[in-house]
């Protein structure tokens, strides 16, 4: 069953938005205070530009986004970037699932990455399919996670602050992907 | 921490409970979404979307939910204006009309979201920066109603 699967090398994609961006030269003093940025940046990326046009979301959002995902302790941080990866399919962003298989890849190498973007469910470690499991549950509208799941992760050795680490970084992607596929491209 | 956020509250859970010291365990993620769901519902600066017209659509939008203890926490406003884009039917205005089947799009397929949205948003006369608004607001009650649900899994586990 966990037969070899060849390793997928997943190149990286950009994302360009359907609206305008905010120009910095344009930006309010609010606008710019949300980037952290002073009026002479050069380098701040189309989708920080589009998002900063409601500077107060977008400091509420990316400091979340940032405790969730990056966190000290806790569930390690290949889970969350698979929690990630699972809300990222099912939500149809081809962009957020592109970055985090990516940084899933980085952190635990290529198997179970490849195994998904090979259709290979069935190659997936029980952990990682536990995880998967979850967040494609927890995404679906209503969500339809259910006590089989907890019970699931909680027989891979998950205690209940893992999990609440995993609900949180599969819900915020619940967030980001209603950004990204919606407000633009990839390619 | 206080044991009335928005997600305790729908989560009935009190200061005394195993779920109210789990949340404790990160208090950066509870603080964190007050402040996304202030910043969403009445932020500082409101560009001109007004608080009913935001919780209309949070209202619309957290229905999709199917919890009726999370949706009480996003309740429709008063205004009569709103009323249809806040309980699901489609308003006779055309912007409001365009932003309720905006609503439900992003609540349940998000995945069949395309640039021609957008252009329906902007035809029905929102700015740029109201959709980018709206947008944040839909997601955030997406965003809210999971950790709720996940949460409640938990709660309603005997290990926890």
């Amino acid at each position: 069953m966990r037969d070899a699967i060849a390793r997928i090398k997943i190149k990286p994609l950009s994302w360009t938005p359907y609206l305008p961006p905010v120009e910095i030269a344009d930006a309010t003093e609010r606008q710019l205070a949300a980037m952290k940025v002073t009026p002479s940046a050069k380098k701040v990326s189309p989708y920080v530009r589009t998002l900063v046009h409601d500077p107060d979301s977008y400091v509420a959002r990316t400091e979340l986004f940032n405790a969730i995902m990056y966190a000290e302790g806790g569930l390690p941080r290949q889970d969350r970037e698979l929690g990630a990866l699972g809300a990222s399919l099912v939500n149809g962003c081809m962009y957020c699932a592109n970055v985090h298989a990516r940084q899933h890849a980085k952190l635990s190498g290529p198997c179970a990455t490849s195994a998904l973007y090979a259709g290979r469910r069935d190659a997936l470690s029980t952990r990682d399919a536990a995880i998967m499991d979850f967040a494609e549950a927890l995404t679906m509208t209503p969500p339809r996670a259910d006590q089989s799941h907890i019970e699931a992760l909680r027989s891979e050795g998950m205690d209940d602050g893992e999990i609440q680490d995993l609900i949180h970084s599969i819900a915020i992607f619940g967030w980001a992907n209603r950004l990204m596929h919606p407000l633009g491209h990839s390619s | 921490m206080t044991a009335k956020d928005a997600i305790n509250t729908a989560l009935g859970v009190s200061s005394g409970d195993a779920m109210y010291q789990l949340r404790a365990r990160r208090p950066v993620f509870v603080s964190g979404a007050e402040a996304c769901r202030a910043a969403v519902l009445h932020p500082e600066d409101d560009l001109d979307l007004s608080p009913d017209l935001r919780h209309a659509v949070a209202h619309r939008a957290a229905a999709f939910g199917a919890n009726a203890a999370f949706l009480a926490g996003y309740p429709a406003p008063d205004a009569p204006e709103f009323q249809d884009l806040a309980e699901g039917g489609l308003p006779s205005d055309p912007g409001l009309a365009a932003l309720a089947r905006h609503t439900d799009m992003i609540a349940a397929t998000p995945a069949k979201a395309s640039e021609a949205h957008l252009q329906d948003l902007l035809s029905a006369g929102f700015s740029v920066s109201q959709i980018i608004a709206l947008s944040e607001l839909l997601a955030q009650v997406c965003f809210e109603m999971r950790v709720v649900h996940g949460l409640s899994l938990l709660r309603n586990n005997a290990n926890a």
